[in-house]
């Protein structure tokens, strides 16, 4: 029972990650919440639905037909939108906030607001300690640390990553020594549409797929990275999987009712022990 | 201040207009417009009171309807389970909303940046899950029903709608105008100077932590008093009309009339109410209508508020 509970914590915050990965990027380089993403996670996971049920391709095929439109959506939002506003961080917040209302209730609109169920791509599962782990349930693992790793590598390892760090660390001196802030945008912001579209489809089978499905998955990652710490990886993956922990655990022994409450209150205890601390900056 | 350049002479006389169409509305109109004009006027001094925080000292946030919700469950627990009087349960509720906000607001506004702001929105959405999850004191999702309007007073019975509606008439214009008498003084001066440049006011010595935690209790007082008179207005409360989507309504009534004037957002906030009841009719397309009229405010309007940020910054970027 608490081995299956802490697996299933870090199963949900392994998703957590994968979208506070993204946000925390977009943040620490253009100043912007993205709430947005939370809408980008509920078209990503439509797409794959429909591509897996109507038109019957593989999971897999849904999986990157959904990265790619995440990567479009935020990469439009950004361009046309957000990028009209630059160094006006207000408008910007208040434009992503309207974007994810805006896509959440085109969602109840299009789809209805009844839930829909996404068919199981692999079945079975494995047995071992007396738990028992589906298969899809270890994709997702599996498929969230590849792309951590993956991202890791690009932000270390590649020219455009250097420029996202140099970015990050001050905005104007990287434009000063020639590095190109709207192609660093752009990149960030296509990361964190594929990085919310992939948790989106990876949860949605294990969950199902409903127009507010992105609420609580944003708020969550919007807390985690405030309490990882800006361009920190690991923060990203400890603050993600801590909060996938305590919710999974206090969900089972404190109250069911609360389980979606506790990231508040995690964010408000360190708020208030911590106010400059657990930031890269402030 | 922005709201000196238009002339006084002309808000005057809309105000008087306002006013007296207000006062005379109930007379001659039907129920059904008395109803719309009460949510107005509620959503009036909502967003007045909003306007201290966001609009004169700075700091977006996301849970004004929160602290509706928590001033209206608040009042309307206090009357039907501890038997308290209406004109108890009236203040108590602005009081414990005043509470609550300098908790919230005591760590969160010390931050820089949209930390605040994403935690403000987050507290609006554990607020309704408080309500609706607690079915032994608010009934959940079932909705909360009985209250009981305001007791009467010299020979006043405020069960009828129109004694009622003069009360909240008369609540908005004293609401409203010590809101405006609290911008006009010295307080309102210094919150003025923190939005416009907050390290300067902290190297001149002022406690921006504090005046900001107050414009911000302040504002959530006054939004708990309202909810208080919702509550024993509609005498029905559920935990949906305290969602995000209240907290999002009260910040576009602020955009559309102009954050930072007072007068803006309470005139937004009468547009807002009646576009919101004209749209009855499609109830699935008015969120959609609400984002999209926002971006385009955010796209159409903010060119001019670029413009003065530009005139106020004569210097362009630091």
């Amino acid at each position: 029972m608490l081995l299956q509970q802490i697996l299933n914590g870090i199963i949900v915050g392994a998703t957590y990650s994968l979208i506070a990965l993204g946000l925390n990027l977009i943040w620490s380089i253009t100043d912007i919440a993205d709430f947005s993403q939370g809408g980008t996670y509920v078209f990503a996971a439509y797409a794959a639905y429909f591509v897996v049920t109507l038109v019957k391709l593989p999971f897999i095929v849904a999986l990157l037909l959904a990265m790619v439109l995440g990567a479009v959506l935020s990469y439009l939002f950004e361009r046309v939108l957000y990028r009209r506003w630059t160094g006006l961080s207000r408008i910007q917040l208040l434009c992503a906030i309207a974007l994810f209302f805006l896509m959440a209730n085109l969602a109840i609109l299009f789809w209805t607001a009844k839930a829909k169920i996404f068919p199981a791509y692999l079945k079975g599962s494995v047995k071992f300690a007396g738990v028992t782990l589906s298969y899809q349930r270890i994709v997702v693992l599996a498929v969230a640390a590849i792309l951590f790793v993956v991202v890791y590598f690009f932000i270390q390892n590649t020219k455009m990553g250097k420029a996202i760090r140099a970015a990050s660390q001050d905005r104007e001196a990287a434009a000063v020594v020639g590095i190109n802030i709207h192609t660093v945008n752009s990149v960030v912001f296509m990361i964190g549409g594929i990085l919310s579209a992939t948790a989106a489809v990876l949860i949605s089978p294990l969950y199902s797929v409903f127009p507010n499905m992105g609420d609580l998955p944003l708020l969550k990652s919007l807390v985690v990275v405030i309490l990882g710490g800006f361009g920190s990886v690991a923060g990203v993956l400890v603050g993600g999987m801590g909060l996938g922990l305590v919710e999974s655990l206090g969900g089972v022994y404190i109250s069911s009712a609360y389980q979606h409450g506790f990231a508040f209150i995690v964010l408000i205890l360190v708020l208030l022990f911590f106010p400059k601390g657990l930031f890269g900056k402030v | 201040m922005r709201n000196t350049k238009r002339s006084p002479l002309v808000t005057i006389i809309i105000l008087i207009v306002v006013l007296v169409v207000l006062a005379v509305l109930p007379q001659l109109t039907s129920e059904y417009i008395t109803y719309v004009a009460v949510l107005a006027m509620l959503y009036a001094v909502l967003t007045g009171s909003y306007d201290i925080l966001t609009g004169y000292t700075g700091p977006l946030t996301f849970c004004h309807g929160a602290f509706y919700g928590i001033g209206a469950y608040t009042s309307a627990l206090l009357t039907l389970k501890a038997g308290l009087p209406f004109w108890a349960a009236f203040p108590l509720s602005g009081v414990m909303v005043f509470v609550f906000a300098v908790i919230i607001g005591y760590p969160g506004l010390r931050l820089k940046g949209h930390y605040f702001a994403v935690t403000s929105f987050f507290f609006a959405h554990f607020m309704y899950l408080v309500i609706l999850n607690s079915i032994g004191l608010t009934n959940g999702p079932m909705g909360l029903g009985g209250i009981k309007p305001p007791e009467g007073f010299l020979g006043i019975n405020f069960a009828g709608l129109k004694a009622s509606y003069y009360l909240i008439f008369i609540y908005g214009i004293i609401v409203i105008t010590g809101l405006w008498l609290f911008i006009r003084s010295g307080i309102g001066k210094l919150l003025v100077t923190i939005r416009e440049n907050e390290e300067l006011s902290e190297a001149i010595g002022v406690n921006t932590a504090f005046y900001k935690v107050l414009a911000f209790s302040v504002g959530a007082g006054v939004a708990g008093l309202t909810g208080s008179l919702f509550a024993h207005f509609f005498r029905l409360l559920h935990p949906t009309t305290f969602a995000w989507m209240t907290s999002e309504m009260v910040v576009i009534m602020s955009l559309v009339g102009g954050l930072g004037t007072l007068i803006g957002p309470i005139i937004g906030a009468g547009i807002v109410t009646l576009i919101l009841e004209l749209m009855r009719f499609a109830p699935e397309l008015r969120l959609i209508t609400w984002s999209v009229a926002l971006i385009a405010v955010l796209l159409i309007e903010p060119k001019g508020l670029m413009g003065l940020i530009r005139r106020l910054q004569p210097g362009g970027r630091k």
